[in-house]
């Protein structure tokens, strides 16, 4: 949700290499059917939280939807799944 | 009295802010000692009332200490209500293609993530998406 500015600073801030990509209009968002309605500040609507590992074919391999925004994909867990892909 | 239901608003308090990644349930445990350290404080205020006084601080305390209590049981019941999310795309099927702005103003597809990049001719593996709420 957060514009590429904030993308900017955040990752500039945190020493983060990975690509960021900004989704103000949630398009990939309502696509992806993670849209978090009336989630967000004041209300507003913003992205559940969700982690995907899609393969060189564009399949997903390994999907992760928590129920609890406090609990998130771990970083093994992530590696291992992605280890099995050849 | 006074020490103990001030006492037993702090472990709401840091329920309040107990975002564990690990253990998301301490923070229900905290207001649970809340409730054991009320329930000391309530007996004690009743049984030596002349050594804690102030009936009506200790109630207005004991009060506020409850309402943070129930804050933060509130907040823990309601974090975890997120959508369903049953459109998702699932292991084995196709991911949507879509095309976003990177961090430096670039369009970018995930097609393009998922092909070799222009440092290194061989196509990733793989590619990691992880969606997050944003606003950090």
């Amino acid at each position: 949700m957060d514009t590429p500015d904030v993308s900017k600073g955040l990752s500039s801030k945190a020493g983060y290499t990975f690509t960021f990509l900004s989704d103000p209009k949630a398009e990939a968002i309502r696509r992806y059917d993670l849209l978090h309605v009336g989630g967000g500040p004041g209300g507003i609507d913003i992205c559940r939280p969700a982690e995907f590992l899609v393969d060189r074919s564009g399949t997903v391999r390994w999907v992760n939807l928590t129920e609890d925004i406090r609990l998130r994909a771990k970083a093994n867990e992530m590696l291992a799944a992605a280890k099995k892909i050849p | 009295m006074l020490l103990l239901t001030v006492l037993s608003g702090v472990p709401s308090l840091y329920a309040l802010k107990g975002f564990d990644q690990v253990l998301p349930w301490a923070s229900l445990a905290l207001p649970a000692l809340t409730l054991v350290l009320f329930a000391v404080a309530l007996s004690r205020a009743f049984t030596m009332r002349q050594v804690y006084g102030g009936r009506i601080v200790g109630s207005i305390l004991g009060a506020v200490s409850l309402v943070l209590m129930a804050g933060s049981v509130w907040l823990f019941v309601n974090v975890r209500d997120v959508p369903a999310s049953s459109g998702a795309p699932k292991v084995g099927q196709k991911a949507p293609d879509f095309t976003l702005t990177d961090a430096s103003g670039n369009q970018v597809s995930l097609a393009q993530l998922l092909a070799p990049s222009a440092s290194s001719s061989v196509a990733p593996r793989a590619v990691l998406l992880v969606f997050y709420r944003g606003y950090w």
